[in-house]
Protein backbone atom coordinates (compact mmCIF):
# COMPACT_ATOMS: atom_id res chain seq x y z
CA UNK A 1 0.00 0.00 0.00
CA UNK A 2 1.35 3.58 -0.98
CA UNK A 3 1.15 6.51 1.44
CA UNK A 4 2.43 9.72 2.02
CA UNK A 5 5.92 9.82 3.35
CA UNK A 6 5.52 12.05 6.17
CA UNK A 7 2.10 9.63 7.23
CA UNK A 8 4.65 6.35 6.58
CA UNK A 9 7.15 7.85 9.48
CA UNK A 10 4.86 8.92 11.35
CA UNK A 11 3.11 5.46 11.75
CA UNK A 12 6.48 3.79 12.12
CA UNK A 13 7.68 5.90 14.83
CA UNK A 14 3.81 4.90 16.60
CA UNK A 15 3.77 1.54 15.83
CA UNK A 16 7.74 1.02 17.99
CA UNK A 17 6.48 3.25 20.46
CA UNK A 18 3.32 1.33 21.17
CA UNK A 19 5.19 -1.59 21.29
CA UNK A 20 8.17 -0.26 23.14
CA UNK A 21 6.03 0.98 25.66
CA UNK A 22 4.02 -2.03 26.12
CA UNK A 23 7.21 -3.85 27.20
CA UNK A 24 8.05 -1.05 29.52
CA UNK A 25 4.93 -0.84 30.83
CA UNK A 26 4.93 -4.64 32.05
CA UNK A 27 8.61 -3.78 33.56
CA UNK A 28 8.20 -1.12 35.42
CA UNK A 29 4.95 -1.95 36.75
CA UNK A 30 6.61 -4.50 38.66
CA UNK A 31 9.76 -2.23 39.77
CA UNK A 32 7.22 0.81 41.14
CA UNK A 33 4.97 -1.76 43.27
CA UNK A 34 7.91 -3.10 44.97
CA UNK A 35 9.79 0.17 45.35
CA UNK A 36 5.98 1.24 46.30
CA UNK A 37 5.69 -0.85 49.31
CA UNK A 38 9.00 -2.15 50.16
CA UNK A 39 10.86 0.91 49.38
CA UNK A 40 12.97 -0.48 48.04
CA UNK A 41 14.87 -1.25 44.62
CA UNK A 42 14.82 -4.39 42.82
CA UNK A 43 17.98 -5.02 40.67
CA UNK A 44 16.94 -8.41 40.10
CA UNK A 45 14.25 -7.56 38.36
CA UNK A 46 16.67 -7.47 34.56
CA UNK A 47 17.58 -11.00 35.35
CA UNK A 48 14.00 -12.07 36.60
CA UNK A 49 13.04 -10.77 33.07
CA UNK A 50 15.34 -12.88 30.91
CA UNK A 51 14.94 -15.74 33.18
CA UNK A 52 11.35 -15.46 32.23
CA UNK A 53 12.43 -15.47 28.41
CA UNK A 54 15.55 -18.55 29.00
CA UNK A 55 12.43 -20.55 30.90
CA UNK A 56 10.49 -20.26 27.42
CA UNK A 57 13.18 -21.30 25.55
CA UNK A 58 14.21 -24.35 27.87
CA UNK A 59 10.81 -25.83 27.84
CA UNK A 60 10.13 -25.08 24.06
CA UNK A 61 13.51 -27.59 23.92
CA UNK A 62 11.30 -30.06 25.82
CA UNK A 63 8.76 -29.79 22.85
CA UNK A 64 6.22 -27.79 25.02
CA UNK A 65 3.43 -26.39 22.55
CA UNK A 66 4.16 -22.10 22.46
CA UNK A 67 1.27 -20.84 23.96
CA UNK A 68 2.19 -23.22 26.88
CA UNK A 69 5.98 -22.27 27.39
CA UNK A 70 4.66 -18.16 28.09
CA UNK A 71 2.20 -19.95 30.97
CA UNK A 72 5.54 -21.78 32.27
CA UNK A 73 7.84 -18.62 31.73
CA UNK A 74 5.66 -16.24 34.30
CA UNK A 75 5.51 -19.29 36.64
CA UNK A 76 9.15 -19.68 36.57
CA UNK A 77 9.96 -16.24 36.94
CA UNK A 78 7.65 -15.67 39.50
CA UNK A 79 8.83 -18.92 41.54
CA UNK A 80 12.45 -17.13 41.04
CA UNK A 81 10.88 -13.93 42.48
CA UNK A 82 9.38 -16.08 45.70
CA UNK A 83 13.14 -17.60 46.17
CA UNK A 84 14.23 -14.20 46.35
CA UNK A 85 12.00 -12.81 48.80
CA UNK A 86 11.77 -15.63 51.17
CA UNK A 87 15.81 -16.14 51.46
CA UNK A 88 16.83 -12.83 50.66
CA UNK A 89 14.95 -10.10 51.53
CA UNK A 90 12.41 -11.01 54.21
CA UNK A 91 15.22 -11.80 56.84
CA UNK A 92 16.61 -8.57 56.52
CA UNK A 93 13.00 -6.42 56.23
CA UNK A 94 13.84 -5.33 60.03
CA UNK A 95 17.67 -4.38 59.35
CA UNK A 96 18.46 -1.12 60.03
CA UNK A 97 20.35 -0.74 57.08
CA UNK A 98 17.75 -2.45 54.66
CA UNK A 99 18.14 0.05 51.74
CA UNK A 100 21.69 -0.74 51.21
CA UNK A 101 21.11 -4.38 52.15
CA UNK A 102 17.92 -5.43 49.64
CA UNK A 103 20.22 -3.46 47.06
CA UNK A 104 23.02 -5.73 47.73
CA UNK A 105 20.97 -8.74 47.88
CA UNK A 106 19.26 -7.89 44.87
CA UNK A 107 22.21 -7.58 43.01
CA UNK A 108 23.74 -10.91 44.39
CA UNK A 109 20.21 -12.51 43.48
CA UNK A 110 20.72 -11.31 39.50
CA UNK A 111 24.34 -12.04 39.02
CA UNK A 112 23.34 -15.84 40.70
CA UNK A 113 20.10 -15.53 38.14
CA UNK A 114 22.55 -14.57 35.09
CA UNK A 115 25.59 -17.18 35.84
CA UNK A 116 22.81 -20.04 36.32
CA UNK A 117 21.22 -18.95 32.73
CA UNK A 118 24.95 -18.79 31.42
CA UNK A 119 25.74 -22.12 32.52
CA UNK A 120 22.70 -24.16 31.43
CA UNK A 121 22.45 -22.48 28.15
CA UNK A 122 25.87 -20.61 27.02
CA UNK A 123 26.36 -17.57 25.69
CA UNK A 124 25.66 -17.31 22.20
CA UNK A 125 22.42 -15.01 21.69
CA UNK A 126 18.83 -16.62 21.50
CA UNK A 127 15.64 -16.18 19.84
CA UNK A 128 11.97 -17.73 20.42
CA UNK A 129 9.57 -18.43 17.78
CA UNK A 130 6.55 -16.08 17.31
CA UNK A 131 2.87 -17.33 18.84
CA UNK A 132 1.29 -16.29 15.54
CA UNK A 133 3.88 -15.91 12.43
CA UNK A 134 3.87 -13.58 9.67
CA UNK A 135 2.43 -9.98 9.41
CA UNK A 136 1.53 -7.16 6.83
CA UNK A 137 2.71 -3.77 6.12
CA UNK A 138 1.56 -0.51 5.76
CA UNK A 139 3.58 2.02 3.43
CA UNK A 140 7.33 0.46 4.62
CA UNK A 141 5.96 -0.26 8.36
CA UNK A 142 6.42 -4.07 9.03
CA UNK A 143 3.86 -4.78 11.38
CA UNK A 144 4.44 -8.22 12.54
CA UNK A 145 1.67 -10.26 14.87
CA UNK A 146 3.78 -11.54 17.05
CA UNK A 147 3.92 -7.48 17.98
CA UNK A 148 0.20 -7.32 17.88
CA UNK A 149 0.50 -9.69 20.68
CA UNK A 150 2.66 -8.35 22.73
CA UNK A 151 0.84 -4.96 22.45
CA UNK A 152 -2.39 -6.79 23.41
CA UNK A 153 -1.10 -9.26 26.02
CA UNK A 154 0.75 -6.24 27.31
CA UNK A 155 -2.58 -4.16 27.69
CA UNK A 156 -4.44 -6.65 29.04
CA UNK A 157 -2.03 -7.16 31.67
CA UNK A 158 -1.48 -3.60 32.64
CA UNK A 159 -5.52 -2.97 32.82
CA UNK A 160 -5.99 -6.39 34.77
CA UNK A 161 -3.14 -4.97 37.41
CA UNK A 162 -5.20 -2.01 37.16
CA UNK A 163 -8.16 -3.95 38.51
CA UNK A 164 -6.27 -5.88 40.98
CA UNK A 165 -5.10 -3.25 42.92
CA UNK A 166 -8.22 -1.28 42.65
CA UNK A 167 -10.74 -3.70 43.37
CA UNK A 168 -9.46 -7.25 45.02
CA UNK A 169 -9.17 -7.00 48.74
CA UNK A 170 -5.13 -8.08 48.11
CA UNK A 171 -4.93 -5.48 45.61
CA UNK A 172 -6.35 -2.82 48.57
CA UNK A 173 -3.41 -4.21 51.04
CA UNK A 174 -0.73 -3.65 48.68
CA UNK A 175 -2.01 0.48 48.05
CA UNK A 176 -2.66 0.53 51.47
CA UNK A 177 0.84 -0.37 52.98
CA UNK A 178 2.45 1.91 50.02
CA UNK A 179 0.41 4.31 51.45
CA UNK A 180 0.31 3.98 55.09
CA UNK A 181 2.82 1.07 56.58
CA UNK A 182 1.06 1.55 60.48
CA UNK A 183 -2.42 2.17 59.28
CA UNK A 184 -2.48 -1.18 56.91
CA UNK A 185 -1.20 -2.89 59.78
CA UNK A 186 -3.90 -1.44 61.95
CA UNK A 187 -6.66 -2.56 59.50
CA UNK A 188 -5.21 -6.71 60.09
CA UNK A 189 -2.84 -7.06 56.69
CA UNK A 190 0.15 -9.36 57.64
CA UNK A 191 3.21 -7.07 55.69
CA UNK A 192 5.26 -10.29 55.08
CA UNK A 193 2.97 -12.08 53.26
CA UNK A 194 2.01 -8.99 51.73
CA UNK A 195 5.26 -8.40 50.07
CA UNK A 196 5.44 -12.00 49.04
CA UNK A 197 2.80 -11.09 46.89
CA UNK A 198 4.20 -7.79 45.15
CA UNK A 199 7.62 -9.97 44.44
CA UNK A 200 5.72 -12.95 43.23
CA UNK A 201 3.67 -10.62 41.04
CA UNK A 202 5.74 -8.51 39.48
CA UNK A 203 8.35 -11.02 38.77
CA UNK A 204 6.01 -12.73 36.97
CA UNK A 205 4.75 -9.92 34.99
CA UNK A 206 8.72 -8.90 34.10
CA UNK A 207 8.86 -12.41 32.88
CA UNK A 208 5.73 -12.29 30.67
CA UNK A 209 7.75 -9.30 29.56
CA UNK A 210 10.58 -11.16 29.03
CA UNK A 211 9.09 -13.98 26.85
CA UNK A 212 7.00 -11.71 24.85
CA UNK A 213 9.81 -9.73 23.64
CA UNK A 214 12.32 -12.89 23.61
CA UNK A 215 10.49 -13.50 19.90
CA UNK A 216 11.05 -10.16 18.97
CA UNK A 217 14.37 -9.13 19.73
CA UNK A 218 17.54 -11.75 20.47
CA UNK A 219 18.44 -12.32 24.03
CA UNK A 220 22.09 -13.05 26.02
CA UNK A 221 21.76 -14.07 29.74
CA UNK A 222 22.71 -10.47 30.30
CA UNK A 223 20.37 -8.98 28.14
CA UNK A 224 17.86 -8.10 31.20
CA UNK A 225 19.87 -4.89 31.96
CA UNK A 226 18.74 -2.48 28.77
CA UNK A 227 15.02 -3.40 29.83
CA UNK A 228 15.53 -2.69 33.58
CA UNK A 229 17.14 0.86 33.07
CA UNK A 230 14.87 1.87 30.49
CA UNK A 231 12.50 0.43 33.34
CA UNK A 232 13.96 2.84 36.07
CA UNK A 233 13.91 5.30 33.98
CA UNK A 234 9.72 5.24 33.47
CA UNK A 235 9.39 4.46 37.13
CA UNK A 236 10.93 7.77 38.11
CA UNK A 237 9.53 9.31 35.06
CA UNK A 238 5.88 8.08 36.50
CA UNK A 239 6.69 9.24 40.01
CA UNK A 240 8.29 6.17 41.86
CA UNK A 241 5.35 4.30 43.20
CA UNK A 242 2.56 5.55 41.11
CA UNK A 243 0.93 3.14 38.89
CA UNK A 244 -1.05 4.86 36.51
CA UNK A 245 1.61 7.52 36.41
CA UNK A 246 4.28 4.75 35.71
CA UNK A 247 2.05 3.03 33.02
CA UNK A 248 1.47 6.84 31.53
CA UNK A 249 5.35 6.90 31.57
CA UNK A 250 6.12 4.03 29.80
CA UNK A 251 3.81 4.44 26.78
CA UNK A 252 5.52 8.51 26.43
CA UNK A 253 8.84 7.08 26.81
CA UNK A 254 8.21 4.19 24.17
CA UNK A 255 6.76 6.65 21.76
CA UNK A 256 9.51 9.43 22.43
CA UNK A 257 12.01 6.47 22.20
CA UNK A 258 10.86 5.43 18.70
CA UNK A 259 10.05 9.37 17.71
CA UNK A 260 13.64 10.31 18.48
CA UNK A 261 14.59 7.37 16.61
CA UNK A 262 12.64 7.99 13.30
CA UNK A 263 13.02 11.88 13.47
CA UNK A 264 16.26 12.56 14.76
CA UNK A 265 18.14 9.62 14.20
CA UNK A 266 18.13 6.06 16.09
CA UNK A 267 21.65 6.74 17.58
CA UNK A 268 19.86 9.74 19.51
CA UNK A 269 17.14 8.00 21.29
CA UNK A 270 18.95 6.93 24.66
CA UNK A 271 20.74 10.16 25.08
CA UNK A 272 17.96 12.01 24.28
CA UNK A 273 15.70 9.64 27.03
CA UNK A 274 18.75 10.69 29.30
CA UNK A 275 18.79 13.80 29.09
CA UNK A 276 14.95 14.36 29.17
CA UNK A 277 15.22 12.65 32.00
CA UNK A 278 17.64 14.72 33.66
CA UNK A 279 15.54 18.47 32.48
CA UNK A 280 12.85 16.77 34.04
CA UNK A 281 13.91 15.56 37.50
CA UNK A 282 15.36 19.12 37.81
CA UNK A 283 11.76 20.42 36.71
CA UNK A 284 9.26 18.73 38.42
CA UNK A 285 11.61 16.33 41.32
CA UNK A 286 8.97 14.04 41.86
CA UNK A 287 8.67 12.69 38.32
CA UNK A 288 5.95 13.62 35.85
CA UNK A 289 2.97 12.16 37.91
CA UNK A 290 4.62 12.12 41.69
CA UNK A 291 3.14 14.54 43.85
CA UNK A 292 5.80 13.85 46.61
CA UNK A 293 6.06 11.76 49.05
CA UNK A 294 2.66 11.63 49.65
CA UNK A 295 1.62 10.25 46.62
CA UNK A 296 1.65 6.25 46.29
CA UNK A 297 -0.17 3.48 44.17
CA UNK B 1 -13.22 -8.38 77.97
CA UNK B 2 -9.73 -6.80 77.53
CA UNK B 3 -7.46 -7.55 80.33
CA UNK B 4 -3.88 -5.31 80.49
CA UNK B 5 -1.67 -6.79 83.29
CA UNK B 6 1.48 -4.78 84.28
CA UNK B 7 2.37 -3.75 80.79
CA UNK B 8 5.36 -2.27 80.57
CA UNK B 9 6.91 -0.46 77.19
CA UNK B 10 9.03 2.24 75.49
CA UNK B 11 10.48 3.41 73.07
CA UNK B 12 14.23 2.47 72.12
CA UNK B 13 16.44 2.56 76.11
CA UNK B 14 13.43 4.69 77.35
CA UNK B 15 10.78 3.24 79.00
CA UNK B 16 7.20 5.37 78.86
CA UNK B 17 5.18 2.72 80.27
CA UNK B 18 5.29 1.35 83.85
CA UNK B 19 3.46 -1.55 85.26
CA UNK B 20 -0.08 -0.46 84.12
CA UNK B 21 -2.90 -2.74 84.43
CA UNK B 22 -6.29 -2.50 83.27
CA UNK B 23 -9.37 -3.80 82.17
CA UNK B 24 -12.05 -2.99 79.93
CA UNK B 25 -15.51 -5.23 80.24
CA UNK B 26 -17.65 -6.73 77.21
CA UNK B 27 -20.09 -3.46 76.18
CA UNK B 28 -17.94 -1.12 78.45
CA UNK B 29 -16.71 2.43 77.55
CA UNK B 30 -13.28 3.00 79.45
CA UNK B 31 -11.74 6.10 79.01
CA UNK B 32 -7.55 6.75 80.35
CA UNK B 33 -7.25 10.11 80.86
CA UNK B 34 -4.00 11.83 80.52
CA UNK B 35 -1.52 14.98 79.75
CA UNK B 36 0.48 15.01 76.14
CA UNK B 37 3.31 13.18 76.52
CA UNK B 38 2.40 10.67 79.37
CA UNK B 39 2.05 7.46 77.35
CA UNK B 40 -1.53 7.49 76.37
CA UNK B 41 -0.59 6.68 72.62
CA UNK B 42 2.23 4.15 73.62
CA UNK B 43 -0.35 2.31 75.76
CA UNK B 44 -3.17 2.11 72.55
CA UNK B 45 0.33 1.00 70.49
CA UNK B 46 1.86 -1.24 72.85
CA UNK B 47 -2.23 -3.32 73.13
CA UNK B 48 -2.05 -3.18 69.60
CA UNK B 49 1.25 -4.66 68.87
CA UNK B 50 2.87 -2.01 67.03
CA UNK B 51 5.30 -1.34 69.56
CA UNK B 52 6.40 -4.55 71.86
CA UNK B 53 6.18 -5.23 75.13
CA UNK B 54 9.27 -5.21 77.44
CA UNK B 55 6.75 -6.49 80.25
CA UNK B 56 3.24 -7.52 81.15
CA UNK B 57 0.25 -9.39 79.43
CA UNK B 58 -2.47 -8.58 77.25
CA UNK B 59 -5.89 -10.79 76.93
CA UNK B 60 -8.83 -10.70 75.12
CA UNK B 61 -11.46 -13.00 76.79
CA UNK B 62 -9.05 -15.09 78.49
CA UNK B 63 -6.82 -15.59 74.83
CA UNK B 64 -3.35 -14.18 74.94
CA UNK B 65 -2.72 -11.40 72.47
CA UNK B 66 0.94 -10.46 74.40
CA UNK B 67 3.50 -10.69 71.73
CA UNK B 68 1.04 -11.19 68.55
CA UNK B 69 1.95 -9.54 65.67
CA UNK B 70 -0.94 -6.63 64.79
CA UNK B 71 -2.75 -8.30 61.92
CA UNK B 72 -3.73 -11.13 64.52
CA UNK B 73 -4.43 -9.07 67.15
CA UNK B 74 -6.96 -7.03 64.90
CA UNK B 75 -8.05 -10.60 63.62
CA UNK B 76 -8.70 -11.48 67.55
CA UNK B 77 -11.23 -8.22 67.82
CA UNK B 78 -9.28 -5.33 69.06
CA UNK B 79 -9.00 -2.74 66.48
CA UNK B 80 -7.24 0.69 67.00
CA UNK B 81 -8.33 3.86 65.10
CA UNK B 82 -4.91 5.77 65.53
CA UNK B 83 -3.98 9.53 66.52
CA UNK B 84 -4.09 11.53 63.74
CA UNK B 85 -6.34 9.30 61.72
CA UNK B 86 -3.49 7.74 59.11
CA UNK B 87 -6.03 8.07 56.36
CA UNK B 88 -4.90 5.82 52.43
CA UNK B 89 -4.59 9.28 51.52
CA UNK B 90 -4.46 8.86 47.33
CA UNK B 91 -7.45 6.27 48.01
CA UNK B 92 -10.96 7.19 47.50
CA UNK B 93 -13.27 7.25 50.80
CA UNK B 94 -15.02 3.87 49.71
CA UNK B 95 -11.49 2.09 49.05
CA UNK B 96 -10.16 3.25 52.83
CA UNK B 97 -13.40 1.83 54.04
CA UNK B 98 -12.83 -1.54 52.09
CA UNK B 99 -10.03 -2.02 53.37
CA UNK B 100 -10.84 -1.33 56.73
CA UNK B 101 -12.76 -4.80 55.90
CA UNK B 102 -9.75 -6.51 55.07
CA UNK B 103 -9.63 -9.76 57.32
CA UNK B 104 -11.93 -12.57 55.97
CA UNK B 105 -14.16 -12.65 58.43
CA UNK B 106 -15.47 -9.05 57.68
CA UNK B 107 -14.82 -8.80 54.07
CA UNK B 108 -17.30 -11.75 53.08
CA UNK B 109 -19.95 -9.12 55.07
CA UNK B 110 -18.39 -6.05 53.89
CA UNK B 111 -21.40 -5.22 52.25
CA UNK B 112 -23.77 -4.77 54.92
CA UNK B 113 -21.06 -3.42 57.17
CA UNK B 114 -20.51 -0.39 54.36
CA UNK B 115 -24.69 0.05 54.65
CA UNK B 116 -24.31 0.30 58.65
CA UNK B 117 -21.35 2.86 58.23
CA UNK B 118 -22.81 5.17 55.70
CA UNK B 119 -25.94 5.14 58.17
CA UNK B 120 -23.70 6.46 60.91
CA UNK B 121 -21.84 8.67 59.07
CA UNK B 122 -24.20 10.36 55.84
CA UNK B 123 -21.44 12.35 54.72
CA UNK B 124 -19.06 9.67 53.78
CA UNK B 125 -21.60 8.12 51.61
CA UNK B 126 -21.81 11.14 49.87
CA UNK B 127 -18.26 11.26 49.34
CA UNK B 128 -17.16 8.08 48.88
CA UNK B 129 -15.72 8.70 45.61
CA UNK B 130 -13.73 11.25 46.98
CA UNK B 131 -10.38 10.71 47.81
CA UNK B 132 -9.19 11.01 51.58
CA UNK B 133 -6.56 13.62 51.12
CA UNK B 134 -9.60 15.97 50.05
CA UNK B 135 -11.48 15.25 53.48
CA UNK B 136 -11.37 18.04 56.19
CA UNK B 137 -9.76 17.09 59.25
CA UNK B 138 -13.58 16.50 60.90
CA UNK B 139 -14.23 14.34 57.82
CA UNK B 140 -11.06 12.44 58.18
CA UNK B 141 -12.02 11.60 61.69
CA UNK B 142 -14.96 10.10 60.67
CA UNK B 143 -13.31 8.20 57.94
CA UNK B 144 -11.38 6.64 60.42
CA UNK B 145 -13.93 5.86 62.62
CA UNK B 146 -16.07 4.41 60.10
CA UNK B 147 -12.78 2.39 58.60
CA UNK B 148 -12.58 0.70 62.03
CA UNK B 149 -16.51 0.13 62.26
CA UNK B 150 -15.40 -2.05 58.86
CA UNK B 151 -13.49 -4.52 60.65
CA UNK B 152 -15.19 -7.08 62.80
CA UNK B 153 -13.91 -5.49 66.03
CA UNK B 154 -15.29 -6.02 69.16
CA UNK B 155 -13.36 -3.88 71.00
CA UNK B 156 -12.73 -0.58 69.57
CA UNK B 157 -9.60 1.58 70.82
CA UNK B 158 -9.77 5.34 70.14
CA UNK B 159 -6.55 7.47 69.92
CA UNK B 160 -7.47 11.27 71.34
CA UNK B 161 -10.59 12.00 68.61
CA UNK B 162 -10.63 15.50 69.09
CA UNK B 163 -7.06 16.42 68.20
CA UNK B 164 -6.55 18.87 66.11
CA UNK B 165 -10.84 19.44 65.53
CA UNK B 166 -12.77 22.14 65.81
CA UNK B 167 -15.13 22.99 68.98
CA UNK B 168 -18.59 22.08 66.82
CA UNK B 169 -16.88 19.46 65.02
CA UNK B 170 -15.49 17.61 68.53
CA UNK B 171 -19.14 17.67 69.57
CA UNK B 172 -19.76 15.76 66.36
CA UNK B 173 -17.39 13.27 66.90
CA UNK B 174 -18.28 12.79 70.44
CA UNK B 175 -21.78 12.24 69.51
CA UNK B 176 -21.17 9.39 66.64
CA UNK B 177 -18.90 7.61 69.73
CA UNK B 178 -22.16 8.03 71.73
CA UNK B 179 -23.89 6.03 68.78
CA UNK B 180 -21.16 3.52 68.51
CA UNK B 181 -21.21 2.90 72.14
CA UNK B 182 -25.06 2.12 72.46
CA UNK B 183 -24.38 -0.28 69.51
CA UNK B 184 -23.23 -2.26 72.11
CA UNK B 185 -18.96 -2.53 71.06
CA UNK B 186 -16.69 -1.73 73.90
CA UNK B 187 -14.42 0.77 73.61
CA UNK B 188 -11.00 2.29 75.24
CA UNK B 189 -11.27 5.56 74.42
CA UNK B 190 -7.36 7.64 75.35
CA UNK B 191 -8.05 11.76 75.90
CA UNK B 192 -6.83 14.47 77.65
CA UNK B 193 -9.64 16.18 78.19
CA UNK B 194 -12.32 15.29 80.76
CA UNK B 195 -15.13 17.46 79.28
CA UNK B 196 -15.28 15.37 76.22
CA UNK B 197 -15.91 12.33 77.78
CA UNK B 198 -18.44 13.23 80.42
CA UNK B 199 -21.39 11.05 79.94
CA UNK B 200 -19.71 9.16 77.74
CA UNK B 201 -17.09 6.97 80.05
CA UNK B 202 -18.63 4.49 82.15
CA UNK B 203 -14.93 3.78 84.08
CA UNK B 204 -11.81 5.98 83.74
CA UNK B 205 -8.37 5.55 84.47
CA UNK B 206 -5.88 8.77 85.11
CA UNK B 207 -2.82 8.23 83.70
CA UNK B 208 -0.19 10.43 84.61
CA UNK B 209 4.28 10.11 83.37
CA UNK B 210 2.95 6.63 81.95
CA UNK B 211 1.63 5.11 85.81
CA UNK B 212 -1.95 4.49 85.99
CA UNK B 213 -2.55 7.04 89.17
CA UNK B 214 -6.49 6.87 89.71
CA UNK B 215 -9.70 4.12 88.55
CA UNK B 216 -12.94 4.67 89.37
CA UNK B 217 -16.67 5.26 87.88
CA UNK B 218 -16.56 8.12 85.52
CA UNK B 219 -19.41 10.00 87.53
CA UNK B 220 -17.13 9.65 90.47
CA UNK B 221 -14.08 10.70 88.93
CA UNK B 222 -16.24 13.24 87.28
CA UNK B 223 -17.31 14.59 90.98
CA UNK B 224 -13.62 15.64 92.11
CA UNK B 225 -12.95 18.92 91.88
CA UNK B 226 -9.21 19.30 91.59
CA UNK B 227 -8.96 16.49 89.31
CA UNK B 228 -11.23 18.45 86.74
CA UNK B 229 -9.16 21.71 87.13
CA UNK B 230 -6.32 19.66 85.69
CA UNK B 231 -8.17 18.13 83.10
CA UNK B 232 -10.17 20.43 81.69
CA UNK B 233 -8.11 21.15 78.97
Amino acid sequence: MAIPDALDRLLQALYSGVLNGSVYGLMAIGLTLIWGSLRMLNLAHGALYIAGAYVAYGVLALGLPVPLTFGVAVGGAALIGLVVQVVLITPILENPGRDSASLIATLAASIVVQSAILLLFGGQTKQLPPLIDGGFTIGTTLISYQGLVVIGAAVVCLLLMSVFLHVSRRGLAIRAISQNMDAAKLMGIPIVPTFVVVMVTSAGLAGLAGVLLGSILFFTPSGGFTPMLMAMVVTIFGGLGSVTGTIWAAYIIGLMESFLAVYVGASWALPGIFLFMIVMLVIRPNGLFGLGEARRL
Amino acid sequence: MLTVANLEAGYGGSQVLHSVSLHVGAGETVVVLGPNGHGKTTLLRAISGLIRLTAGRVELDGVDLTHLPTEQIVAAGVVHIPQGDLPFSEMSVLENLLVGAYRPAAWSERRERLERVFQLFPLLAERKRQLARSLSGGERRMLALGRGLMSSARLLMIDEPSLGLAPLVIEQVYETIHDIKRSGLAILLVDENAEHVAGLADRMYLLEAGVLVREGPAAELLRDEALLAAYLG
